[in-house]
């Protein structure tokens, strides 16, 4: 996904340039780059917004025009110069952020790119459908290189969703899926072969298309099945279509080719909870729980396998904590209600019970992050500061 | 392989004049091998061009660096740190440049090709695509070998985004100019196979399968028709249960056993369950024996397998028209149209189709667009 977004659009209409004057003030300068850039004469509307913006820096539209050109010539370090001035001046700048991540992203500069994805997102992510597309996207493979794939995956999955099976979509979605914290520009060229088909699984599993899904997880356990990951994955394909044996076998195979898979093992869990086997479920989860105390739902599969197994003074203290990780998570609401009814705790029980029903259409995938990811949502272009 | 290709374009490059026709190379003169301490800008690029036209690139690097401190837009000081530091690997810093090189002259199709081969090396594969194949668009100043070399990398990374006919379309017409056949092998395998790598992304336990697909499609195009029939068998004896073997076995066999290529493509249908080319192969051959009730489901699963795949509606609106459902034919085909303008089988189609429900005005519409689409120039 090649990112070429005409930022012209976020740009007011220019008037003509005045021409013939034989010194060039500040507001002929401001007229003729406009000129420039509208007539897509974009190196001279270069020089002449560095020209406008050196006599008056306090000039913001300067800044975002400048920014914007040097964006669209693939200039992005000068671009990233120009839209942090402008980002510094201009009282709502909120796409800007967006556009400096993405400068950010190419410039390798990572944690600031992920920075100014959250600052944008926070702004309600504002931008033009392209803009929510190519941000969106790149937003999800910084999350991926980050470690946190069931974000990453819910970014994606949006995008699937929105424009089909691209190749760069497919590349992204399988190293998400199998967990890679890579990017797709930097993985080991030998894997291609792995992410492509994990990709292929995951895409037709967000596309709704089990066979297909099934084709290329089928063609993954036969080419990868000793890799790492690799069960893990297709247990959470599984779990998509709620085959719990099959899903609890894969789990259970990852956790003979990674002992220590923490996500594995709350998956495990949870299944087994799920099959009404809780007491398999405590010992899986207290180890995930060990490995990871900062887990939100390694806390939430101990916590309920402690309550089902009539243990729910610790299940609550449990999810208490889960709680306190995750505290947008419905789930974990839910559940603690039921250890408080258990414990006879009424009023307790009555008010986790109405936070699970104020979050429980909020997305899960955020919910469990330490970290809230905001989806990003269409809106108009952002207004001309 | 790659490799090869790459510094055969880099030499290239590097002792070419710029390319752009607006800019002249600097005129050189006579400086000591040791790097100057000159300070102006004509001294420091006359001296830069000196140091590189002897060889001394780590001098020329480090005087085209001060030059372009002291005049950041001259072009030929760009194009040529660019192909120095390209050549010395360092693909990051020669992108940056030649970014900046083409920024000022957008219409250097040598310049957009170095730095579409730049991008390939730091694999920002998407944008290398767009920026090879407008060097392509744009022309090399007779630049044959970095021709070469822009079109092999079109033709890879075609594959890799998945638009295999486009790739081997590419790669015929390479065999066809006379390139090397031994670099072409892999990308022909790749593609045949519908493989989506380059060929450093082949898995060590895959090369052996590729290239023999590879040199089979080479011996097709050879119409060597024996050598073809021993790979490809030996192919299938060997990977017989891979994904793709017997799809490209069977298309091949079509067009020479087509019994044999019916009960291949068959295989492919059991091996890989979704394979969209199978089926439309399938039906296609179908349709030609006049077998319509064989063909139309084919061509129907092909439909809702890939819908915005123009051949399949293509496909679909054929066999419907042979079967006598000329309306819904002709929504097929109207939607094939929609989504592939520039397919000239897909218009004769509806050519046909709207005569044959007497509607004449679109029947000449399309006979017009056929003569367009069939001038000389015209892609097709």
């Amino acid at each position: 996904m090649v990112v070429e977004i005409s930022l012209l659009v976020f740009l007011f209409i220019a008037t003509p340039p005045v021409q013939g004057l034989p010194q060039k003030s500040f507001g002929q300068i401001v007229q003729q780059a406009d000129a420039a850039r509208v007539a897509d004469r974009t190196n001279d509307a270069i020089a002449l917004y560095s020209e406008g913006v050196r006599l008056r820096p306090s000039w913001s539209e300067g800044w975002w025009s400048l920014g914007s050109l040097l964006y669209d010539q693939d200039r992005f370090s000068e671009a990233e110069s120009s839209l942090k001035r402008f980002i510094a001046i201009a009282p709502k700048p909120a796409p800007a952020y967006a556009f400096l991540a993405l400068c950010e992203y190419e410039t390798h500069e990572y944690d600031h790119a992920l920075q100014h994805f959250q600052a944008w997102a926070r702004e309600g992510s504002p931008g033009t459908d392209e803009l929510i597309d190519v941000a969106g996207f790149h937003w999800a493979l910084l999350l991926t290189r980050g470690g946190r794939f069931p974000q990453a995956l819910y970014l994606l999955d949006a995008k699937a969703q929105k424009l089909g099976g691209t190749p760069a979509l497919i590349e992204a979605m399988g190293l998400a899926s199998l967990r890679m914290p890579s990017l797709p520009e930097d993985y080991p060229a030998q894997q291609r072969e792995l992410v492509w088909l994990a990709g292929k699984a995951a895409y037709y599993a967000s596309a709704h298309e089990p066979y297909r899904t099934q084709e290329y997880a089928n063609r993954l356990l036969t080419r990868y099945g000793g890799q790492p990951n690799v069960h893990y994955f297709r247990g959470t394909l599984f779990a998509f279509e709620k085959d719990r044996s099959a899903e609890a076998e894969e789990y259970e195979q990852e956790l003979k080719i990674s002992p220590q898979h923490v996500p594995a093992m709350v998956e495990l869990a949870l299944v087994r909870v799920y099959q009404e086997r809780s007491a398999e479920a405590v010992p899986l989860a207290e180890r995930a729980a060990a490995l990871e105390p900062k887990n939100s739902r390694a806390h939430y599969a101990l916590g309920w396998g402690l309550v089902d197994t009539g243990r729910p003074q610790e299940g609550a203290r449990e999810l208490e904590r889960a709680k306190q990780l995750a505290p947008d998570s419905a789930a974990i609401r839910f559940i603690l209600a039921k250890a408080y009814r258990t414990l006879g705790q009424k009023e307790q029980a009555k008010r986790e019970s109405a936070a699970f029903l104020a979050l429980k259409d909020k997305q899960e995938v955020l919910a469990y992050s330490q970290e809230k990811t905001r989806m990003p949502k269409q809106s108009g272009p952002p207004k001309q500061q | 392989m790659i490799a090869g290709i790459v510094l055969s374009v880099v030499a290239v490059a590097g002792s070419a004049q710029t390319p752009s026709s607006a800019h002249k190379t600097a005129s050189t003169a006579k400086t000591g091998t040791a790097v100057p301490a000159a300070s102006n800008f004509e001294q420091l690029s006359k001296d830069a061009d000196r140091a590189r036209e002897e060889n001394r690139s780590d001098d020329a690097i480090h005087l085209y660096q001060r030059a372009l401190v002291l005049r950041p837009a001259w072009p030929e000081g760009l194009w040529y740190l660019s192909t120095l530091l390209y050549e010395k690997e360092r693909y990051l810093e020669a992108r940056d440049l030649l970014r900046q090189f083409v920024a000022i002259d957008a219409e250097a199709g040598p310049g957009w090709a170095m730095l579409g081969l730049s991008e390939f090396q730091t694999r920002e594969y998407s944008r290398a695509l767009d920026h090879l194949q407008r060097a392509m668009s744009l022309g090399l100043g007779g630049r044959k070998e970095m021709a070469q070399s822009v079109f092999y990398f079109v033709a890879v990374l075609l594959t890799r985004f998945e638009q295999y006919n486009d790739s081997m379309n590419m790669l015929l017409a390479m065999v066809k100019s006379g390139q090397q056949l031994e670099s072409l092998v892999e990308p022909f395998g790749l593609a045949a196979l519908r493989t989506p790598f380059l060929p450093s992304e082949i898995p060590p336990d895959r090369r052996d399968l590729i290239r023999m697909a590879g040199q089979g499609a080479l011996a097709i195009e050879a119409q060597h028709q024996d050598e073809a029939d021993k790979l490809f068998s030996g192919m299938i004896a060997a990977y017989g249960n891979e994904p793709g073997v017997h799809f490209l076995y069977g298309a091949y066999l079509l067009d020479v056993r087509p019994e044999d290529g019916i009960r291949e493509m068959k295989r492919e249908l059991e091996i890989s369950l979704s394979h969209v080319p199978a089926r439309l192969r399938l039906a296609e051959e179908y349709a030609k024996e006049e077998h319509f009730e064989q063909a139309l489901p084919l061509a129907e699963e092909a439909v809702k397998l890939e819908p915005k795949e123009p051949r399949a509606h293509m496909m679909l609106g054929e066999v419907l028209v042979a079967k006598g459902d000329l309306a819904g034919g002709i929504h097929e085909l109207e939607s094939a149209e929609k989504a592939a303008p520039q397919l000239v089988r897909i218009r004769w189609d509806l050519l046909r189709a709207y005569t044959a429900a007497g509607r004449s005005d679109d029947a000449k519409h399309e006979k017009e667009e056929i003569e367009k689409l069939n001038r000389p120039g015209a892609s097709l």
